[in-house]
């Protein structure tokens, strides 16, 4: 633990983070009952003991992209009804804007600077344990299905699942359709066409298999990475529909401003935006044969079930399409917690700032498990339980550049109300007013206001860099 | 046919088209700062569509110029080269702004450059063969249809196809992460 962590940690009254560790340890000691004032591990416990364990991550998708959160044409029934039985973080987010790194980030719970996946080039190397690990080690049958998205050589070897189920074409981001696979280290062939229904085939497989033991099922989703393709019953349903698109954006973005690596060289936006709609549909319909797949099976009370995506998506805002820059569209992510023993309002929202990070901690929390050290995310648990509870002041944002994607290096914050960032080279800090600015239109570096914020920022930029969250 | 100066038979075509995509690259990057979303769109269309056009095709103008005022077959295929070549030196500029000398180099390689100098070499083929033609119908002997051109056209335009037909493109696009990651690792500095 860095020194500035500790410093923290005893300059202040006693974090939550050491009172669920405590808890933690102490349920593993098989101690019950009040651990510390106001926090029962009771009070955590699901009604079946430890619960079955249910992550579904998708990809690339922007927050605001549900029926629930108000698109005007998108429907996602399932994702709708999710959110009314569970609880929705209307602000969560990634810690850096790309793919590999974030993915890291779910399973570890650390920042890339710490489990070494920097940018989609960087190879996974098992440095640091993922989450489930721990579960299989406490009882759990685990299985991994779907994207892994971790680069190196193929698939790593991870024994402690009892199913891993991926694919490594195309730089492990696979194919829409007739997608081989690599199920246990063994090459596949696909049951099915589309790999998204396949992708759940082998979720409810495993789902449906007799056990004694809790189950946790990390299901990765491809959708709704480029080229976003839907399934062949959903092509073409929005094809009808308006689309609006920020005020900056034009015919040929897609082809300019360094965008044509999105994959919208070809292609109108709005086509390929609706085509994204159209996807995400698809995927809204098989997670909805995973919640059928729950009541059927009757585990539904003691399942958590989150929903989240490895990052947004920006669709010309700022004139940018895809992902990697800090502003809110790529950074933002979908996250919906259902949780029926703890959420006592589901159908609410939870404005606490909540990281990719806090995933692993998270389960391992509500597993009974005690989070390791080294894991730089925190628990939710409390924010499900109590929405008005206190949460983090500020998190770091770190981009590292993947090439021929032209970002350099960025280093920023986000705090409830602003954000700011610094670009390694080429390009000038950038900070936000969000409660005022929401959609980051007005740069207020270099501005009066700007100057009397900056030295705050670039102070608590570097006490972040070392603490990560605050 | 006459053959003209050099100034008149190599520099000026490169330089239509050149003005042509200058002009095109300003106006585009100048639109989407207008207040008046109609008159961006508009002007992103046009400068859009010229700038795009000027780059891909721009060697229509240059070679089939260059062809009727005399330019040899080797200032002809340079100066089909130099416009397009102008715009990649661009992009590997822009790409200082995040990477190294020699990542930003490698950035020239691209499956989208090979895409356009494929398609380069296709179009000099196919207006060596249209412009011999017309020559042969003003009464000049001459043979239309010469090996090379027809290679060049065939070849070009075979590996465009084959290129994006293979997995859309997706699989070029892997192969030259692929070989990036050999050179680079994760990246310089990274």
């Amino acid at each position: 633990m860095s020194e500035n962590k500790k410093k923290e940690l005893f300059n202040s009254p006693v974090s939550r983070r050491e009172i669920l560790k405590a808890a933690g340890a102490a349920s593993a000691a098989g101690m019950m009952g009040m651990m510390l004032p106001g926090i029962s591990r009771e009070a955590f416990a699901a009604p079946g003991g430890k619960p079955n364990i249910i992550f579904i991550l998708s990809d690339n998708c922007n927050a605001d992209f549900m029926g629930f959160m108000g698109h005007p044409f998108l429907k996602t029934p399932t994702l709708d009804r999710l959110a009314k039985e569970g609880i929705v973080f209307n602000r969560a987010f990634c810690t850096t804007g790309l793919c590999s790194p974030s993915r890291a980030s779910f399973l570890t719970g650390m920042y890339p600077t710490t489990h070494g996946v920097k940018n989609n080039h960087t190879p996974w190397t098992g440095q640091k344990t993922i989450f489930m690990e721990y579960l299989k080690d406490a009882g759990y049958d685990t299985a991994f299905v779907g994207k892994f998205h971790l680069p190196g050589k193929g698939l790593p070897d991870l024994p402690f699942l009892d199913l891993f189920m991926s694919f490594t074409q195309k730089e492990n981001q696979g194919s829409y359709y007739n997608c081989p696979l690599v199920v246990n280290g063994v090459e596949t062939p696909s049951r099915k066409e589309y790999l998204i229904e396949e992708t759940t085939d082998w979720a409810l497989d495993f789902m449906n298999q007799g056990r004694e033991n809790p189950f946790c099922l990390y299901l990765s989703y491809k959708t709704a990475h480029f080229p976003f393709l839907p399934p062949r019953d959903l092509a073409g349903i929005y094809e009808e529909e308006e689309v609006n698109l920020p005020k900056e954006v034009d015919s040929w973005l897609g082809r300019t401003n360094g965008n044509v690596f999105e994959g919208t060289m070809v292609g109108s936006i709005p086509a390929l935006y609706r085509r994204y709609c159209e996807a995400i549909t698809g995927m809204d319909r098989e997670i909805g044969r995973v919640l059928n797949k729950i009541d059927e099976m009757g585990i539904g009370e003691n399942t958590i079930v989150i929903y989240a995506s490895d990052n947004g998506y920006m669709w010309g805002e700022h004139r940018i399409i895809g992902i990697n820059w800090p502003y809110e569209e790529s950074i933002k992510l979908p996250f919906i917690v259902r949780c029926p023993w703890l959420i006592d309002d589901p159908g609410t929202r939870r404005s606490q700032m909540v990281l990719n990070v806090d995933l692993a901690p998270t389960l391992l929390d509500i597993a009974g498990l005690p989070v390791p050290e080294d894991i730089e995310g925190e628990s939710f648990i409390p924010f499900l339980k109590n929405g008005t509870a206190q949460g983090r002041k500020a998190w770091l944002f770190e981009y590292f550049k993947y090439f021929p994607e032209n970002v350099p290096n960025i280093y920023g914050l986000r705090t409830e109300t602003h954000k700011y960032f610094e670009f390694e080279k080429g390009l000038k800090p950038e900070l936000y007013d969000l409660v005022v600015d929401p959609k980051e239109k007005r740069n207020l570096y270099g501005t009066a206001e700007g100057e009397a914020l900056i030295p705050g920022m670039k102070a608590m930029l570097k006490e972040l860099k070392a603490v990560k969250t605050m | 046919m006459e053959k003209r100066s050099f100034v008149k038979r190599f520099v000026n075509p490169i330089l239509i088209v050149f003005v042509l995509m200058s002009i095109s690259w300003i106006g585009y990057n100048l639109s989407w700062r207008l207040d008046n979303d109609t008159v961006h769109h508009l002007l992103a269309d046009v400068f859009g569509t010229l700038l795009f056009l000027s780059i891909t095709f721009g060697v229509i103008v240059v070679y089939s110029t260059a062809f009727f005022r005399g330019a040899s077959l080797l200032e002809r295929v340079i100066a089909s080269f130099v416009n397009p070549v102008i715009w990649v030196i661009k992009e590997v500029f822009r790409m200082f702004t995040s990477f190294s000398v020699t990542e930003s180099l490698y950035f020239a390689l691209n499956p989208l450059v090979v895409w356009l100098i494929l398609g380069i070499i296709a179009q000099m083929g196919l207006i060596e063969i249209i412009c011999r033609w017309r020559l042969k119908k003003r009464g000049e002997k001459v043979r239309v249809f010469n090996v090379p051109a027809i290679l060049a056209f065939a070849l070009g335009i075979f590996l465009v196809i084959i290129l994006y037909a293979w997995g859309r493109g997706e699989n070029v696009f892997s192969f030259y992460l692929e070989m990036y990651r050999a050179i680079f690792g994760p990246g310089v500095g990274i």
